[in-house]
């Protein structure tokens, strides 16, 4: 005979509603099958029997409103000495003399750590009653305080003892133990307040699985004991690989389907298990509703990743200047006419691409690449100059081939179908590789010196702010003139400050006097 | 009372200052009471001053002597000299240094330490006595006491000790000279240890003992690895003896012993005696306190450490089983933590205990038998140490780690070592027990190659059927 009492369905959930009875006296249930619905505050769950055997009395009616660790149904068991499993609800009933041997276990032994049997006798609870739910049934400190909120400790109680403790200052080591039951409780709140609001995420401390399988979870973001499984491996719970992607996909279809029930899978989903050690602001933080979470991976994240990478490894100088450029400005628009003619529409990204090929070919340093590994400089011959690009899904960032042997045509024809084809996301990956020095026009949206970051393994990067008239002195008079702010960023392990501003000189005197492009 | 008499007032009397004692004492001033410690006799008690400690420099000591003249096989010749005196006197030293140390442990801790014998007066005040006439006494009114007062050796009626012919362990510690023969009665684990360190030192050791087999209360594939060794040292065993008398016989004595048949006679220079150890409650005047002693006489205690009175305490051996030092650290401590209110109990699931010989013996928890009698499905896993590299590197092939599991669901009940450094290895299963390690949790846990503690890795898998290494 096997009295199944309600288990704590939620994470310190006190009482729960029977909604609905999916078994009646006299039916035939397997293990897990399930016996009702449970609706508590939190959720409405299914309540699935923990033995196989035949209902033989049903303890509440639709309606009732059930407090955990009552008896809610009476299963009688084929082989009644065998009282659950690992699975089994916390046994609550301390003055059940019956079930003693089936808790105590054999010869007095009590499997619980020490911290737990002093926490028992610290709120009162004789531990040889308990029930534990950790690995082979091991008594755990949640299992200490289910069994003191049902057997009739109350919270207060609870709560007093452990300030008890917590005031109870002036011995070795003690302060330790009280930090164990502060952090215990906080996780046990916060558990609560994360608790998610659909049932079909586990909770589990211990999951059988391959390790291809824990690396699928892993990839997927997702913990291996909160996915969900119906199936057993030496009756411990136990999760293959379809069960992950199919709770990873589940999770997805929440978070697209309305932002707040995303941020609670979320929350609950991606914290570690040890989220209540989190600092009280991080709590906070994932619990406010106004945040709108939204996955860091994709194109996003490899963006972030080489961010990462190229300003932890090279360590950046940003060199400033401006090119003042009257004659640029007129001759594109001598040049413009004749473009058209040719279905091109001539930008001044060209110009100080060529610019750019006369700079790096007198100063090869900036074309160059560390390779860390082999402890050596590489200074490449080729001139291939990489065009950020933003796109809606983030930055791109193309690379146009051999500059150095395209005209100014060609080179623009080149920029606006990459460019073009960045945006509709159509470059092939080789596209975006080898590239020798990058640009980035930021100028084109606005503003006029930046910081921009090397794109890795590159060792520079030229930043355009907008080309517009603005106050520059001639002859000591202010006048305006187009201007060209130029932001350079070295990775100064290779190049140095006075090399920098040399070049971005030479890359000033052919944009101040594009007809020098001509020797280009 | 007593002219000169004063009388203080204390939140915790503690009597005895041995491992049971100062500890009680140390946590209780940790815990912000007002606690008075009294000794009669040195701090650190049996264990520090004739017990572990001596004897684990005795052993450690001959053991290096023993080892270099006994590494030939691994290449190496010698034979050292061993000057009994100078073993003695750096023995002395240690135990002299870890005995201020408790002193001063104490005192910092704010212990008020008196010295004296305490004797209680009701069961709310104690007389303390000082040594040598006209010293007068002192008395003290205690909110709480700890009694741990400990043990001492027992002495067989026409054995008396005389520190000259009858020696205690006590004495045997303090020779200063190695005797040429000795006549060790009592085979427990004091007798085999000291047994071991003479017949080591070149002493021609007897060991008579009333049951069949040395070391009663351990399993007797266990006794047959130690007994072996010792007797493969030269050892004679004589079991199921009962010594009746001894006699003088010029430079030595005569030890006589009951025999089925007749009687068997013995002849060594010394006698060491070690057949148990007694409570030591004759100097309380227990009386006064309405505390009676039970079973061997000693004092029964709750799992709070508690006697009768739920103010007064008891500790260490005077508590009783095991006499162990770790026991008293253990009950000094929860009764401390008790008398401050604090949740405490003793309830440990084992109690680990080692015994030193050669080699050592390290148990903790239940024998399979104990196990099974108790209802387990019992599994067992046991590494020998002949598989074992690092011991094969010791020049060691004898003993075994020997784990007891529930079958059903993997918990480890308990452990059986037989290996050198068998009281540290011990630890491990001891934390595994306390914790409600499973088989698979300590499988799971990595242990260093090539240590001893691999055995204890590989008996766990051996329980689980998944053996590597044997």
């Amino acid at each position: 005979m096997f009295e199944f009492e309600l288990p704590d369905v939620g994470e310190g959930v006190a009482e729960g509603e029977i909604v609905a009875w999916h078994v009646s006296v006299g039916d035939t249930v397997s293990e897990d099958e399930v016996l009702a619905e449970v609706e508590t505050d939190k959720a409405v769950v299914d309540l699935p029997s923990p033995v196989s055997g035949t209902i033989a009395e049903l303890h509440a009616e639709v309606g009732d409103v059930v407090p955990v660790g009552d008896i809610v149904v009476t299963i009688e068991t084929e082989d009644s000495s065998e009282v659950g499993d690992e699975d089994a609800p916390a046994e609550t009933d301390a003055g059940d003399a019956d079930e003693d041997d089936a808790h105590t276990g054999e010869g007095g032994r009590v499997f619980a750590p020490p911290n737990v049997r002093r926490l028992a006798r610290e709120i009162g609870v004789d531990i040889s009653t308990v029930e534990g739910t950790g690995p082979s049934g091991r008594v755990t400190e949640e299992d200490v305080r289910a069994a003191a909120g049902a057997g009739g400790v109350d919270d207060e109680t609870v709560e007093s003892a452990i300030s008890k403790a917590d005031t109870d200052d002036g011995h070795e080591g003690g302060g330790d133990e009280d930090k164990e039951v502060e952090s215990a409780v906080k996780q046990a709140t916060t558990k609560r307040d994360d608790t998610v609001t659909t049932a079909d995420t586990a909770d589990r401390e211990r999951t059988l699985a391959a390790p291809a399988t824990r690396k699928l979870a892993r990839d997927n973001g997702v913990r291996i004991d909160e996915i969900p499984t119906d199936k057993e491996r030496d009756g411990e719970p136990f999760v293959e690989p379809e069960d992950v992607r199919a709770y990873a996909g589940a999770i997805v279809e929440a978070e697209t389907a309305e932002p707040a029930t995303a941020e609670a899978t979320e929350t609950a989903g991606r914290e570690p298990a040890d989220a209540g050690t989190a600092s009280p602001e991080a709590t906070a933080q994932t619990t406010e509703a106004s945040v709108t979470r939204e996955p860091y991976r994709g194109i996003r994240r490899t963006i972030g990743e080489q961010m990462e990478e190229s300003v932890y490894s090279a360590p950046h100088v940003s060199h400033h200047d401006t090119a003042v450029v009257p004659e640029l400005v007129e001759t594109r628009e001598q040049l413009t006419p004749r473009a058209e003619d040719r279905g091109i529409s001539l930008t001044y990204l060209p110009f100080v691409l060529k610019a750019l090929v006369a700079g790096l070919r007198e100063y090869p340093v900036l074309n160059s690449e560390l390779d860390e590994e082999a402890g050596e400089i590489l200074y490449k011959q080729e001139y291939h100059i990489g065009i950020a690009v933003a796109t809606d899904a983030g930055l791109m960032v193309p690379v146009v081939e051999d500059v150095d042997e395209k005209g100014l045509v060609t080179l623009a024809d080149e920029v606006a179908d990459l460019a073009n084809r960045a945006r509709s996301r159509d470059l092939e990956p080789h596209e975006m590789q080898g590239g020798t020095f990058s640009v980035t026009n930021f100028g084109a949206i606005g503003g006029e010196y930046a910081t921009p970051i090397i794109n890795y393994p590159e060792t520079a990067i030229l930043g355009l702010g907008g080309l517009e008239q603005r106050p520059v002195v001639e002859d000591g008079e202010v006048v305006a003139r187009h201007t060209l702010p130029l932001s350079l960023s070295i990775d100064h392990r290779v190049i140095d400050g006075a090399e920098a501003a040399q070049f971005v000189n030479t890359l000033k005197e052919y944009l101040e006097n594009p007809s020098l492009l001509l020797l280009e | 009372m007593v002219v000169g008499d004063v009388t203080t007032g204390t939140d915790v009397l503690v009597i005895g200052g041995g491992p049971g004692g100062y500890v009680a004492a140390i946590r209780a001033a940790q815990l912000d009471l007002d606690v008075t410690l009294v000794e009669m006799d040195a701090y650190g008690g049996t264990c520090l001053n004739h017990g572990c400690i001596p004897s684990k420099a005795m052993i450690s000591a001959t053991d290096i002597a023993h080892q270099a003249r006994t590494a030939e096989d691994m290449g190496v010749f010698a034979d050292p000299a061993v000057d009994l005196q100078g073993m003695v006197t750096w023995k002395d030293r240690l135990v002299r240094r870890l005995t201020k140390g408790v002193e001063s442990l104490c005192e910092n801790a704010g212990v008020h330490l008196v010295e004296g014998r305490a004797e209680f007066a009701s069961h709310e005040q104690a007389r303390i006595v000082k040594g040598g006439d006209g010293q007068g006494s002192e008395t003290v009114s205690f909110e709480h006491a700890i009694i741990a007062t400990g043990s001492r050796a027992i002495e067989l009626p026409g054995f008396e000790f005389d520190g000259e012919r009858i020696l205690s362990s006590t004495d045997a510690l303090a020779l200063d000279s190695v005797p040429d023969s000795m006549v060790v009665v009592g085979g427990g684990y004091i007798g085999m240890e000291l047994a071991t360190v003479y017949q080591k030192l070149g002493c021609d050791v007897t060991v008579v003992e009333q049951l069949d087999d040395a070391l009663p209360g351990f399993e007797s594939d266990v006794t047959d690895v130690v007994r072996g060794r010792a007797e493969d040292l030269g050892i004679d065993f004589h079991f199921g003896l009962t010594v009746d008398s001894w006699t003088e016989t010029g430079d030595g004595l005569r030890v006589v012993a009951d025999a089925d048949e007749g009687e068997a006679a013995f002849d060594a220079e010394r006698c060491l005696v070690a057949v148990g150890r007694q409570p030591v409650t004759d100097t309380l005047n227990l009386g006064e306190t309405g505390i009676v002693t039970g079973e061997r006489g000693f004092i029964e205690t709750d799992d709070q450490a508690r006697t009768g009175h739920d103010h007064i305490f008891a500790v260490g051996d005077v508590a009783g089983e095991p006499l162990l030092a770790h026991k008293a650290f253990k009950e000094g401590e929860v009764a401390a933590e008790v008398i401050a209110g604090e949740p405490s109990a003793l309830d440990s699931q084992a109690m680990p205990a080692a015994v030193f010989t050669d080699p050592e013996i390290g148990t903790v928890g239940m024998t399979e038998a104990e196990a099974s009698e108790a209802g387990f499905d019992t599994v067992v896993g046991q590494m020998p140490l002949r598989a074992s590299g690092r011991a094969l590197t010791l020049d060691e092939r004898e003993g075994f780690v020997r784990v007891v599991a529930d079958g059903e669901n993997g918990f480890v009940l308990g452990a059986q070592i037989v290996a050198p450094d068998a009281s540290e290895m011990v630890a491990e299963l001891a934390l595994a027990i306390e914790m409600g390690a499973t088989l698979e949790d300590v499988a799971a846990t990595v242990h260093i190659h090539p240590t001893l503690s691999e055995a204890v890795h590989e008996a766990i898998k051996g329980a689980r059927g998944q053996s590597i290494h044997y």
